[in-house]
């Protein structure tokens, strides 16, 4: 029997979830490392990563038992290092996969957008969660969406379109935690969809005629009514002249999304690729070490971004439902976790921690079955690569932090 | 503190997501799982084809002329390749970038796509050096040609290349970048020579790379082509070309008991090992820019005029359709007059007074000028006909020139009814005009009158041989004959031509012991010197061997054409053993001396003695 004093003081069925998400992504590792041919040699993403699971276990400690006061006052101050830092990136970064976003420092690579998302959502909590601010305030609203614009203009600037996309999701689940009326969250909503009207011309008059119909029927501020009218217009127009200044692989990776089987063996190839690993896997999978897509190396970048395709080859549906079930627990219980929490600025911080991890496992699953454009985002706990790794055990340590002290007001 | 309905509405996104995704899960491994297993397989499954070894050629005493040695070939793997391997392969192998990138955008990514065949060790060294900086490239060992005997050979033999569009058409189980033959009998013979291509399953990586041999009942090796044995005597053939030794032309020489082909040389000719691999561009744009046309093969493949050699045909369709008696005589008073022209025999001073066999052995032109005339042209365009000048004698190698021979449509179609000459006709008895035959057309004209009429079609096969099993395939031919001539035309035309050789135009291809029987022929064209022809056969009593020369532009048949043949009826005989060079030396000594001694003798006689006193 578990003591009550533990369960009471660790949210188990959160803490077990994110470490089995962990052990199956070390398991997938350990397959995708083995060399096509016996002997010989290349890089074990196995070891570095269970050397990274070990550091992100201090870490993610570390963050369990750092007091959550102390982060609150910094927040502000951590924001600022963080924007810091990505204007460091900018004019003097490392290059890497056609752009710029590590930095070095002695002998270490670190990646400041990784930084930014714990800095960001800590001070949009610690904004938000001051008892006189009202997210529905014009005023409040602005400047809590600052939190989020200013890295995501930045990051989208090396350009990392993946990444500075979580900042632009955030916005949604965090403000409607702390309390977006449901009329709000339509308007905020709206520049999103004009976007992608924006390149029909049918579409986008529909859009607008349902924007003018809401606009018409609410009680609002004759300026805000109008404002949101213009700017609707505006992103409608901007749209297709910002499609032709965006780099030539991100169109390509969202008209390969489009259509992948366009250009097989070009941008469409890792898609391709990755749902005949996954489809190939049928319901049990071919075995452990026996997927001849993952142990062939027809799966582009399985380490990282497709490591899913290498689950759901070798161990077929049920290895992917695990998978899922794993991912719904940690995040039901996060939003639980938020919701018990006697405070405010915690709760809001436990929203935004879950909405990065589920960002990432949709988008990351979703690109790997072609539901979603290949963006680079890896899937939190099982991809390879140390940093975000330790971001995501800090976020558990955070999160397991703020269940100990959901009663606590601050 | 925050509602709780907003709880329910997050724990509703996240369930939605989570379902979204499951059904889209569901749907490729549960209810697409078949397709995308077979592309699973396709993908990591390839066959490979391997080369059947491609079959030797003999000559007809089994001495090996061509065999295969392994050589490298190099590839390149389109999904590994860098500019910077392109750029040096190109710099390397002198290859057209562009096309060289159009055949890699088409192959597959892991599909390798042959550069180069026959890679030399020098460079093949330096590739593999450098393999580091060359992604991509890939290279194996391959059979390719090589040639034990070259000289004399190359028009015979001819290349071998990689198939092209046109030639993928024909042969439908090739793919690009197999080699065939592009000419000569590699090219005839292509599809008892090239073999049965083995196809084996294999399981690869990524890379292309074959990670494991797999079971699979379409697995089969290959199966070497067939061994070739030519009719050619290679010996013959390689001291053929040591006779044209700075001379242009053609030597053909036939048995003619079977009509197999025992010499097939045409000068100039080209270095077979410089076709071996990618043919050297600068070589290529040589051989094409030489004006003395070394890809010709002159034997088969070029027709000129054949002088005075057709004065034979002449004499047999006169004396076949009782034009003339053998007894027949005409007047050369070395000249001729045609209407207001006068055309002069070889000979300005005349021959005077000669019969048939006299005119054929002195090959005077105006007995022919006459006969010709009373002849006319039909006739002689039956006879041209019925010794199949002006078709193809079907040798197995492609490209053979069918020659011409003038008809009175012909010559309607040219100058018009009533545009044209009796002196016209005049001329195409003598062998010049409009007339053009090759000199293999020939050498079957000289089996005919060597066998009376009988003929076989000449031929270069002797038997293929399957190199697994052993068996022999023999090549058959059918003997032919000419009908309707009378056994006593022949008779005059054999003394006729043996006159010309035991005392006519033709004594420099009297050899000792051996009676040879034949015809010269000094054929005018524009293009400079008389070409000079010598037909002949022997033995005359029973005739083994005929051969034809030609020397292109070479000056008379008789004085240039006719030593040659010579020279190669003593080698024949000689690996007969009916022929002893030191013998014929020894006479040769003996008759110089006594000539000597005569014309000592002689200007004793003539000296003035002087008187004692």
């Amino acid at each position: 029997m578990i003591d009550n004093r533990y369960m009471d003081k660790i949210d188990v069925p959160f803490l077990f979830s994110a470490l089995g998400l962990i052990l199956i992504g070390l398991v997938a590792l350990y397959s995708s490392s083995q060399p096509v041919i016996q002997g010989a040699a290349g890089t074990n993403y196995f070891v570095l990563q269970s050397i990274w699971v070990s550091m992100g276990l201090v870490a993610m400690v570390v963050a369990a038992v750092f007091p959550l006061r102390i982060l609150n006052n910094i927040a502000y101050g951590l924001f600022l290092v963080a924007l810091a830092l990505l204007l460091a990136v900018l004019v003097a970064g490392v290059a890497g996969y056609g752009a710029v976003r590590w930095i070095r420092i002695g002998p270490l690579n670190f990646q400041p957008s990784e930084f930014a998302k714990l800095a960001s959502i800590l001070a949009a909590a610690k904004f938000l969660g001051e008892g006189h601010r009202d997210v529905n305030r014009p005023l409040d609203f602005a400047l809590a969406s600052l939190f989020f614009v200013l890295p995501f203009l930045l990051i989208a600037r090396q350009p990392d379109l993946g990444t500075a996309l979580v900042f632009g999701a955030l916005v949604l689940p965090v403000f409607f935690w702390a309390g977006l009326k449901p009329g709000n969250l339509f308007l905020i909503i709206m520049p999103a969809l004009t976007m992608v009207a924006s390149f029909n011309f049918i579409a986008f008059f529909a859009v607008m005629a349902l924007l003018s119909l809401y606009l018409i029927i609410t009680r609002r501020p004759l300026w805000m009514k109008i404002f949101n009218f213009v700017l609707n217009v505006f992103i409608g127009l901007i749209m297709p002249v910002l499609w032709g200044h965006l780099k030539d692989y991100q169109k390509k990776r969202i008209l390969t999304f489009l259509n992948p089987e366009a250009d097989p063996l070009g941008a469409g190839y890792q898609v391709i690729q990755s749902m005949v690993a996954i489809g190939s896997g049928g319901l049990h999978g071919k075995g452990f070490l026996q997927g001849s897509q993952t142990q062939l190396r027809f799966l582009p970048e399985q380490h990282t971004d497709f490591i899913i395709a290498v689950i759901g080859e070798e161990f077929g549906f049920i290895g992917i439902l695990v998978v899922l079930v794993l991912f719904t627990i940690l995040l039901i219980r996060m939003i639980r976790i938020a919701s018990l929490t006697k405070s405010r600025v915690n709760s809001i911080l436990v929203i935004g921690m879950a909405t990065v991890i589920a960002f990432h496992f949709l988008v990351n699953m979703g690109m790997t079955v072609g539901l979603m454009p290949v963006t680079g985002l890896p899937l939190p706990f099982i991809s390879y690569g140390g940093s975000a790794l330790l971001t995501n055990m800090v976020f558990v340590g955070l999160t397991l932090n703020v269940y100990r002290n959901r009663f606590e007001y601050f | 503190m925050i509602s709780i309905s907003r709880k329910y509405v997050l724990y509703g996104v996240t369930i939605a997501i989570v379902v979204i995704l499951a059904s889209r899960f569901y749907y490729l491994q549960i209810y697409q799982q078949d397709i995308y297993k077979e592309k699973s397989s396709k993908n990591s499954v390839r066959v490979l084809t391997e080369l059947p070894v491609r079959g030797n050629i003999y000559d007809r005493n089994g001495l090996l002329i061509a065999d295969n040695r392994p050589s490298f070939s190099l590839y390149l793997i389109p999904g590994q390749t860098t500019r910077h391997t392109i750029k040096e392969m190109v710099r390397l192998f002198n290859l057209d970038e562009k096309k060289l990138r159009q055949r890699l955008r088409r192959a597959g990514k892991f599909q390798p796509v042959k550069i180069a065949r026959a890679v030399d060790p020098q460079t093949l060294a330096y590739i593999q050096e450098n393999a580091i900086d060359l992604p991509g490239v890939h290279w194996q060992v391959e059979p390719a040609r090589h040639y034990l005997r070259k000289r004399g050979f190359a028009h015979v033999l001819g290349t071998l290349g990689e198939i092209n569009e046109r030639e993928l058409a024909i042969f439908k189980e090739y793919e690009l970048g197999d080699v065939v033959g592009k000419k000569g009998i590699e090219r005839a013979m292509e599809q008892a020579l090239r073999g049965q291509k083995g196809i084996r399953y294999v399981k690869v990586d990524a890379m292309g790379r074959v990670v494991e041999q797999l079971e699979n009942k379409n697995n089969r090796p290959p199966y070497p082509g067939k061994d070739l044995y030519l009719t050619i005597d290679a010996r013959l053939q390689e001291y053929a070309d040591t006779l044209f030794q700075g001379k242009r032309g053609a030597l053909v020489a036939i048995d003619v008991r079977t009509g197999e082909v025992l010499t097939l040389l045409s000068k100039p000719d080209y270095d077979l090992n410089a076709f071996v691999g990618r043919i050297n561009a600068q070589i290529w744009q040589q051989l094409l820019a030489d004006t003395t046309h070394p890809l010709y093969a002159r034997a088969y493949q070029s027709a000129y005029p054949p002088g005075s050699t057709y004065k034979i045909v002449a004499a047999v369709a006169a004396l076949n359709e009782h034009i003339i008696s053998p007894e027949w005589k005409a007047f050369c008073p070395g000249y001729f007059r045609i209407g207001r022209r006068v055309v002069r025999c070889w000979n300005a001073k005349g021959h005077g007074w000669l019969n048939l066999t006299g005119a054929i052995k002195n090959s005077c032109n105006v007995y022919f000028y006459q006969l010709g005339l009373k002849i006319g042209i039909d006739i002689w365009n039956k006879y041209s006909l019925l010794f199949h000048f002006g078709e193809k004698t079907g040798i197995e190698l492609t490209n053979e020139n069918p020659g011409l021979v003038p008809s009175r449509a012909y010559y309607d179609k040219i100058y018009g009814k009533n545009g044209w000459t009796r002196g016209m006709l005049a001329n195409l008895a003598i062998g010049q005009g409009e007339l053009l035959v090759t000199p293999l057309q020939l050498c079957q004209f000289d089996m005919m009158i060597a066998n009376r009429g009988v003929f076989y079609p000449p031929h270069l096969t002797l038997k293929l041989v399957d190199q697994i099993t052993g068996e022999v395939t023999p090549r058959l031919v059918n003997q032919r004959r000419i009908d309707g001539i009378r056994p006593e035309v022949w008779d005059v035309i054999h003394t006729g031509m043996h006159q010309v050789v035991s005392e006519g135009t033709g004594r420099a291809a009297h050899i000792y012991g051996i009676s040879v029987a034949g015809k010269t022929g000094t054929a005018q064209n524009p293009h400079g010197k008389s070409h000079a022809w010598f037909m002949g056969f022997a033995p005359f009593e029973n005739p083994e061997i005929a051969v034809v020369v030609l020397v292109e532009n070479g000056g008379s048949g008789g004085g240039v054409a006719a030593p040659i043949a010579g020279r190669y009826l003593r080698k024949y005989f000689y690996y007969q053993g009916k022929f002893d060079y030191r013998k014929e030396w020894k006479i040769i000594q003996e008759i110089r001396k006594r000539q000597q001694e005569r014309a000592r003798l002689d200007s004793l006689k003539r000296a003035p003695v002087e008187a004692p006193f």
